[in-house]
């Protein structure tokens, strides 16, 4: 969830259509159409990568007239699949996946069981990874996977598909390396008896 | 012991951060305590903050003696690796000379002209570019350098444990040189598990890899991913040789290079047990105080006596000791989960009873900060600059604003009842501190000593598979 009060202006003068702000954007709300930039405001989640990333500055965030709340509704949403979901992917429902927006795990993975195909739509749905763009990364692709949801390559270097955590080590690689707690981290990040009491 | 407050390292300009109107050092009344007055036996600097950058070219041209170059033929191209978090301790400048020697030597040496410097930007479009222009890079390295950043096109990186992701253009050269520092920077992250491998899954990786290296694994684990990275064939074809600057708390205490990143590693992990371990739990000792964020970049990792914010923030685990399965709160939270539900992502040092936000870079993560305790941001500028920061979008919810540094600081002791203050400003060799604070730095300090020196030292070392009797 992520209450969004700004919202990203083009100035078309200075806009070269360099699609830099494009390939930035977290949640798909810039596409650059006959060279210019054009923003859909109802998907701009205010993370100003955008802005960041134009040469030019021909992007600014300006305060939004009305603030809204993105998020995904999760109460149409089977709890247990929820829980199933997140329990492959290793993560309590109400876990932080997001630290910038405060998003739960139930709530990512509730978007995904409505239909968020790739990072992008899970951004624009929820308001991850609009804050550093970096921690969330993972464990959102790790709920992907759990919801057997292939996520597409992206043409633009935008995500690379990397479910990888600990889990995947095999266990003989862990036990060749002891010094590195390959083994008990699993058991200091995550066990099922806790989420069975949930 | 106790002496006048130092001058603080000075902030770069930037569009990430707003100009401090006045350093927390020269608050009247401040005063500071230096590290060698506390820990006599902690290493001495060949260089500190305003010293003769010379002794930093001298050192790495010394270093760079012992380190095969042979691999380097004049036709092949050869890529120094540098990162952000380089450019901001004590100003920059004993990188920057150390990036210039690096370049002087390797051309000497080896006749190659085709280096290229590669500076890596921890998120920020404009971060490298910035650094570019304000170290007149281009100026020094013939043009020949560029910015990288995670967000550009990946390369994948085969290793042990499946394909991760490195940053292309890090890597498009036929050898690459690590140079690094070796600072205190996210122990809670990396725990002195390959401290000096730790650039292998952030600055020159894609966002994935290094959310996959800090979320997906666990801190003490996330060590076998600098590991894998490091050693797959992919990376060990190109690498050709560290250069390091290397740190005590009193400040850079040698230049080190190697063609075996694990002999650095491994001198690296036993200075930073030893000295960095005296300085952290000298810091965890306090019991109350306010902490002062003064200049810099992001705030986690400004120094005070060569320690990180983020270090003291987490300060109420040791990071270094194994046995604890999480040094940095969210983790200890999830494991914790059973015990009630989780509210914050981190747990915050209960001795830090208040922040004053003199000067800080939005961008990162800190908003459990103003939700969990007292915090004052100075300036209305730096206060919209956290109104329009996507990472922290509920952070100027829960803190307030004060127009002064002075005001901030007043309003911090007053809601606090303490006159402990510890400035978070850049400083290594002297903690920067309300007197009082310095006091009780000195009269904590020898039980610390011996703590460490009998007890944790030994044990740290242990649990690395380093036999105390060696060092």
């Amino acid at each position: 969830m992520k209450m969004v009060k700004f919202v990203s202006r083009v100035d078309s003068e200075k806009c070269t259509g360099d699609k830099r702000c494009e390939k930035a954007c977290p949640s798909g709300a810039i596409k650059v159409v006959e060279k210019k930039a054009v923003v859909d405001e109802g998907k701009c989640v205010a993370c100003g990568k955008c802005e960041d990333a134009c040469r030019e500055r021909a992007l600014s965030l300006v305060p939004c007239p009305q603030p809204r709340f993105v998020m995904c509704d999760s109460s149409d949403v089977d709890p247990a699949v929820i829980k199933e979901v997140c329990r492959k992917a290793h993560l309590y429902p109400e876990q932080f996946v997001c630290a910038c927006t405060g998003t739960l795990a139930a709530e990512a993975a509730a978007a995904i069981i409505k239909g968020a195909k790739d990072p992008e739509e899970l951004a624009a749905m929820t308001g991850v990874r609009s804050g550093c763009g970096i921690y969330c990364t993972g464990a959102l692709l790790r709920l992907f996977k759990a919801a057997g949801v292939k996520v597409p390559p992206s043409e633009d270097d935008k995500w690379y598909d990397l479910p990888l955590s600990v889990w995947d080590v095999p266990q003989k690689v862990a036990e060749e390396h002891p010094g590195y707690y390959l083994e008990e981290d699993k058991r200091v990040l995550f066990k099922d008896e806790v989420l069975d009491q949930l | 012991m106790i002496k006048q407050a130092v001058q603080p390292p000075e902030c770069m300009e930037s569009v990430y951060g707003s100009t401090p109107l006045m350093r927390a050092a020269y608050l009247p009344g401040m005063a500071a305590v230096g590290v060698r007055d506390l820990f006599p036996d902690i290493k001495q600097e060949i260089y500190l903050h305003g010293g003769n950058l010379a002794a930093i070219g001298k050192a790495t041209g010394d270093a760079l003696a012992g380190v095969d170059m042979s691999m380097i033929k004049p036709g092949d191209t050869v890529n120094i690796l540098c990162s952000e978090h380089g450019f901001s301790i004590m100003g920059g400048e004993p990188y920057v000379e150390m990036l210039k020697a690096i370049w002087r030597v390797v051309r000497e040496r080896t006749g190659n002209e085709n280096l290229r410097l590669r500076v890596a930007a921890y998120r920020g479009y404009r971060e490298a570019d910035e650094v570019i222009e304000h170290y007149r890079l281009k100026e020094f390295f013939d043009g020949k350098v560029s910015g990288i950043g995670p967000w550009e096109k990946g390369v994948p990186i085969e290793t042990e444990i499946g394909t991760l992701y490195g940053v292309a253009r890090a890597y498009d050269a036929d050898w690459f040189i690590h140079a690094y520092y070796d600072d205190p920077r996210e122990i809670y992250f990396h725990r002195m598990i390959h401290r000096a491998l730790k650039a292998f899954a952030m600055s020159y990786a894609r966002y994935e890899t290094r959310s996959v290296y800090h979320m997906s694994f666990g801190n003490r684990s996330g060590g076998f991913i600098l590991k894998a990275i490091f050693d797959s064939p992919f990376v060990q074809e190109r690498f050709a040789f560290a250069c390091f600057l290397r740190f005590s708390p009193s400040g850079i205490i040698a230049v080190d290079a190697d063609n075996d990143l694990y002999q650095i590693d491994r001198r690296v992990t036993i200075n930073h047990l030893r000295d960095f371990g005296k300085m952290r739990e000298l810091l965890a000792a306090i019991d109350e105080c306010v902490a002062i964020w003064d200049g810099g970049r992001w705030g986690y990792y400004i120094h005070a006596g060569g320690v990180c914010f983020g270090v003291f923030i987490n300060a109420k685990y040791d990071p270094f000791d194994l046995t604890n399965p999480a040094a940095l709160s969210v983790f200890d939270a999830v494991d914790k989960y059973s015990g009630g539900p989780m509210l914050t992502v981190m747990q915050i040092n209960p001795a830090i009873k208040a922040v004053v936000m003199n000067q800080s870079w939005p961008g990162i993560v800190i908003q459990d900060v103003p939700m969990l305790t007292p915090t004052i941001v100075v300036g209305r500028e730096q206060a919209e600059m956290y109104v329009r920061d996507s990472a922290n979008p509920f952070f100027m919810d829960f803190a307030v604003t004060a127009e002064t540094l002075d005001a901030a600081v007043g309003f911090a002791q007053k809601v606090t009842g303490t006159d402990k203050l510890i400035v978070f400003d850049g400083s290594f060799g002297n903690v920067n501190c309300s007197p009082s604070l310095a006091q009780y730095l000195i009269d904590a300090a020898p039980e610390v000593n011996r703590r460490v020196e009998d007890k944790l030292f030994p044990m740290w070392l242990k649990q690395r598979g380093i036999d105390p009797a060696e060092v």
